[in-house]
C-alpha cells in the first residue's frame, strides 16, 4: 500500500499579538493580508497527526509481518516547507515533495485540492491520500472533500484512529457528532484527520538524519503536475477583505478573602448564595 | 531514633494545625520529584521516596516552631514555593521528608516607588509584583522564562537570573534585603540599605542556599523605571561560533548594557529561528532599552561594532521583537511540553555552565562534539550564550533527545546525568563553573567540591554552623 499525506507548514498564529492581526488590516487592500512573515513555522497541528499516523501504520505492518506501506509526503509551499520535508525523510519517508506554485493559495481550496489530487494521482502517489480535516484560521475545511470528488476515491472525515487489516483494508475510526465510528475500508481512499489522540510527530535522531542526508527533496512546479495555477487562481477569486477580533474572555471575579476560610464565604455569600436559592 | 512517618504527620498536625498539613498521597508522590526527573511526573512512575506531609507555611513564625522541631526530631525538610526547581533540589533524597511549602505567603507587603524597592512574602510568583510593578510605570529587571510560575522565595533561594540580565543583573544584585528563618529557630532580618561595610554580605548567605541552609520568608527587591517604548531590537545570522563570541566579547567590554545579548549555535537557533536562518546559520541577538537617550545610544554602539564583522549578515528586527514578545513560560507551555513527551518520548534538558571569553568557545564545542558522539538517540544538540559579564559569558546546552529501550524512570541514569556529566568535565577542566543560574540541587551534587576547590572549606562551615544536625534538604549542594 502506498500512503501519501499531504500537509501544510503554517505560521505559528499563536504568536501573533493581537495587534500584529490588526496591523495587517491596513494592508488588505494590496492584498497583502495579516503580516506573518516574522513568526516562526509550524506544522498544522491536524496534519502532524496525519504524519504520524502514517508511521504507526508503517511500525504496526512491521510488528505484524505485513507488507510495510510505502509512505510519502508532499506539501505546497517554499523553501520554507524543506526542513519539515527533510525531517520526514529522516524518519523513514520514502519520498517527500513540495510543489512550489509561486503564489498564495491560502484561499483557493479547489486549487490546493487539484494540486493533491494530482500528486495522488502520479505514478509515485499513493492509494490512501491522509490530510488533516483543515489548516488553521481562514480555512473553510473543503478540500479533503475537494480532492476525494476530484479522484472519485471514498473520504472518511473526522478520522482518529487508522489500523491496518490484512490485505490492504483499513479499519479506520471516525469522530461522529455523539459517536464513534469504526469502518473497514479498502483503498484507495482519501482520510481526513481529525482530533485524533495522536497529535505529536516523532523525532528524528542525529543519527537518522545523518544516515537520510542525501535523499533530496523533490520541488514541483504546478506545471509539472499538469496544472495552469493561474487559470486556477482565476476561477477563484478569493481572499481577505477584513479581519474581526473575537472576544473569547470569560466571565468571572476574583474571589477576594485572605485565608481559605474567608474565600469559601465570599464565594458563597456574594456569588452562590442567590443561585442556590433560585434553583 | 528516627520518628515514624504517622509520628511526623501527628507533630507537624499539632504545630500547625491539620488543615495546613496535607497527606494526599498522589500530591505527596509528585512532590518527590522536580522537573529534573519530570519524566516520573509525565509518566506517573515514581521510584524516590515519598514524603511524610506537605505543609502548608502560613507565617514566619509558623516556618520558625517547625523548623525548630525538625531539628529536634532529625526530620529532614525541603523549602519550596514555586516548585519550578529543574535541578532536583525539590527531590525526596530520603524518606518521610516534609516539604515546606511557602506559596501561601503571598502577599505584597510593599511597592515602594520613591526607594525603588518593593518588599513581597516569599510565595508571591514574579508575574503578579511585576505586574503590580508595571501599574506603577516601574519594573522589577527580573525575567526570568518561569516568570509567571516562579517565585520569589526560590527565585533568590537559586541563584535565579533574567532574560534581562546583562543590564539588570541577576537576583544577587536585586535582592536589597530579606528575612529568613534557620533550623534552630532563629529569625534573622537583613535590613534594607543601598550599600554598607560593615564586615562581609551576609545576604549571599541566603541567596543561593537552595533551601539548605535556611528558610527565605521575606525578600526586598530593586524596582526600575520601564520604558518599554524605547525598547530596539537588533539581529544578525553568522556562520560562525568563534565569531559570534568575539563580536559578543566586543560589545560587552567596550562598555554597552544591553538587556539582552544572546548567540545561538546552529542547533538552538534552528529551534527558534528557522523561518528567517539557514540550517548551519548562528544567530547573534540584542536588546536595548532604557530611556530613549540611552537605549538609541546602545542599539547605534552595538550595531557600530556588529557592522565590522563581515561575516554577519543583518536581519529585519521584526524577528527579534516578535521572538522577544513570546519569551516566557507559563503553565500552558510546560503542560503542552508534558504533552509532547508523553507521545513522542523525546525530552528537552538544558545544562548552564559559565567561563571566561577565553575558554566558553572552547568548552562549548568540546561538550558538543562529545556529547554527540557519546550519547545515544540525541535528536538535537545545541545551545545558546545568554548571559554576559565584562570577563565572561554563560552557555546553555539545550539538548534533545529519545528515550528508547529503558522506561521513563531511567531516562536519568541513561542520558541526562552522562550528558551532565560530560559539560561538568568540560567545563571544569577549563576553568569554568558548573552552574550558572538553575542551581546545583541534587543533580550536580556530586561535582561540589571540584567546582570549589580549596574554598570548599567555607562553604561546608556554613552548613556545619547553620544547619548542624543537616536537616535542610538533605543531598542539595552537599551531595549525601
Ligand atoms: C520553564 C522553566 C523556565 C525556567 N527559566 C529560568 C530562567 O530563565 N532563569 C532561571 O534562573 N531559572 C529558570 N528556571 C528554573 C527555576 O524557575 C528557578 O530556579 C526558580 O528560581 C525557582 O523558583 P521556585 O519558586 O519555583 O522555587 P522552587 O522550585 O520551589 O525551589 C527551588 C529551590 O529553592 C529552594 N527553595 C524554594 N523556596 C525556598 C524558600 N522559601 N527558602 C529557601 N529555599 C527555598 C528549594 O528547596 C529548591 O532547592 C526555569 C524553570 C522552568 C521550569
Amino acid at each position: 500500500m502506498r500512503i501519501l499525506v499531504g500537509f501544510k507548514v503554517t505560521p505559528d498564529f499563536e504568536s501573533l499579538r493581537e495587534a500584529d492581526w490588526i496591523a495587517g488590516e491596513g494592508n488588505l487592500a494590496d492584498g497583502a493580508g495579516v503580516e506573518t512573515r516574522y513568526v516562526p513555522r509550524l506544522l498544522n497541528c491536524f496534519d502532524e497527526s496525519a504524519l504520524e499516523l502514517a508511521l504507526r501504520l508503517r511500525d504496526a505492518a512491521a510488528g505484524r509481518s505485513f507488507v510495510e506501506p510505502q509512505l510519502s509526503a508532499v506539501s505546497i509551499g517554499g523553501s520554507q516547507v524543506e526542513p519539515f520535508l527533510t525531517t520526514l525523510l529522516a524518519l523513514g519517508y520514502g519520498r517527500a515533495a513540495r510543489v512550489d506554485v509561486g503564489a498564495d493559495v491560502d484561499f483557493a481550496p479547489a486549487a490546493v485540492a487539484s494540486i493533491l489530487a494530482a500528486c495522488a494521482h502520479d505514478s509515485d502517489g499513493g492509494d490512501v491520500l491522509l490530510l488533516g480535516c483543515r489548516s488553521g484560521p481562514g480555512d473553510g475545511g473543503t478540500v479533503p472533500f475537494r480532492v476525494a470528488e476530484t479522484l472519485g476515491w471514498p473520504c472518511l472525515s473526522q478520522v482518529v484512529e487508522i489500523e491496518a487489516l490484512s490485505g490492504d483494508d483499513l479499519r479506520v475510526t471516525c469522530l461522529a457528532d455523539d459517536c464513534l465510528l469504526r469502518v473497514t475500508v479498502r483503498p484507495p481512499c482519501v482520510l481526513a484527520v481529525g482530533n485524533a489522540v495522536v497529535s505529536r510527530l516523532r523525532v528524528p535522531t542525529l543519527r537518522d538524519r545523518l544516515a537520510r542526508r542525501d535523499v533530496l527533496v523533490d520541488v514541483l512546479r504546478a506545471a509539472d503536475l499538469g496544472i495552469d495555477i493561474d487559470l486556477l487562481l482565476e476561477r477563484e477569486p478569493a481572499g481577505l477583505i477584513g479581519l474581526e477580533a473575537v472576544r473569547r474572555a470569560r466571565a468571572g471575579v476574583v474571589v477576594g478573602g485572605e485565608t481559605p476560610h474567608e474565600k469559601a464565604r465570599h464565594l458563597l455569600d456574594d456569588h452562590l448564595r442567590a443561585v442556590i436559592e433560585r434553583l | 531514633m528516627s520518628l515514624s512517618r504517622e509520628a511526623i504527620v501527628e507533630g507537624l498536625q499539632h504545630i500547625v494545625g491539620p488543615e495546613h498539613v496535607v497527606t494526599d498521597e498522589q500530591v505527596l508522590v509528585q512532590s518527590s520529584v522536580d522537573n529534573f526527573r519530570k519524566l516520573q511526573n509525565i509518566f506517573d512512575v515514581h521510584t524516590m521516596p515519598v514524603p511524610a506531609a506537605v505543609v502548608m507555611v502560613q507565617s514566619t513564625e509558623m516556618a520558625a516552631e517547625l523548623l525548630r522541631w525538625a531539628d529536634e526530631q532529625g526530620v529532614n525538610v525541603i523549602p519550596r514555593t514555586g516548585a519550578t526547581a529543574t535541578e532536583g533540589g525539590l527531590e525526596s533524597a530520603v524518606p518521610d521528608s516534609v516539604i515546606l511549602d511557602g506559596s501561601p505567603m503571598d502577599r505584597i507587603i510593599d511597592v515602594d516607588a520613591c526607594n525603588m524597592q518593593a518588599t513581597v512574602q516569599c510565595g508571591v510568583p514574579l508575574q503578579a509584583l511585576e505586574d503590580r510593578a508595571r501599574e506603577l510605570g516601574l519594573t522589577t529587571g527580573h525575567s526570568p522564562q518561569s516568570k509567571p510560575v516562579a517565585h520569589l522565595g526560590g527565585l533568590v533561594a537559586t541563584r535565579s537570573i533574567g532574560q534581562f540580565s546583562t543590564l539588570y543583573g541577576g537576583i544577587e544584585d536585586m535582592v536589597v534585603g530579606l528575612e529568613a528563618v534557620f533550623p534552630n529557630g532563629q529569625i534573622c532580618r537583613i535590613k534594607n540599605v543601598p550599600r554598607r561595610a560593615a564586615g562581609p554580605d551576609i545576604r549571599h548567605v541566603v541567596i543561593g542556599n537552595e533551601g539548605a541552609l535556611c528558610f527565605i520568608t521575606e525578600v526586598t527587591v530593586k524596582l526600575f523605571p520601564y520604558f518599554p517604548e524605547s525598547n530596539r531590537f537588533l539581529g544578525w545570522t553568522l556562520k560562525s561560533m568563534t565569531t559570534g563570541f568575539e563580536a559578543l566579547r566586543e560589545v560587552m567590554v567596550s562598555g554597552f548594557k544591553p538587556s539582552v545579548a544572546r548567540l545561538y549555535d546552529p542547533g538552538d537557533a534552528g529551534l527558534h529561528f528557522s523561518h528567517f536562518a539557514a540550517d548551519d546559520d548562528c544567530v547573534l541577538l540584542f536588546m536595548a532599552e532604557g530611556p530613549p537617550g540611552i537605549s538609541r545610544a546602545t542599539a547605534d554602539g552595538i550595531q557600530a561594532i556588529v557592522d565590522t564583522y563581515p561575516e554577519c549578515t543583518q536581519v529585519d528586527s521584526a524577528y527579534i521583537e516578535t521572538w522577544f514578545n513570546d519569551l516566557c513560560w507559563g503553565p500552558d507551555k510546560i503542560i503542552a511540553e508534558d504533552e509532547r513527551i508523553r507521545q513522542t518520548r523525546n525530552v528537552n534538558r538544558t545544562t548552564e555552565i559559565s567561563a571566561d571569553w577565553s575558554s566558553i568557545g572552547e568548552i562549548y564545542a568540546a561538550a558538543r562534539d562529545r556529547i554527540v558522539a557519546e550519547i545515544p538517540d540525541i535528536t538535537m544538540m545545541g545551545g545558546h550564550s545568554s548571559h554576559s559579564y565584562i570577563n565572561g559569558t554563560n552557555m546553555y546546552f539545550n539538548y534533545f533527545f529519545n528515550v528508547v529501550g529503558v522506561g521513563p524512570e531511567e531516562e536519568t541514569t541513561k542520558y541526562y546525568l552522562p550528558i551532565i556529566s560530560i559539560i561538568c568535565e568540560e567545563t571544569l577542566k577549563r576553568g569554568g563553573s558548573i552552574v550558572h543560574h538553575h542551581g546545583m540541587g541534587k543533580a550536580r551534587a556530586p561535582w561540589v567540591k571540584d567546582e570549589y576547590g580549596s574554598s570548599y572549606y567555607m562553604l561546608e562551615t556554613l552548613k556545619q554552623a547553620f544547619d548542624p544536625s543537616g536537616i535542610m534538604n538533605k543531598g542539595t549542594i552537599f551531595p549525601i
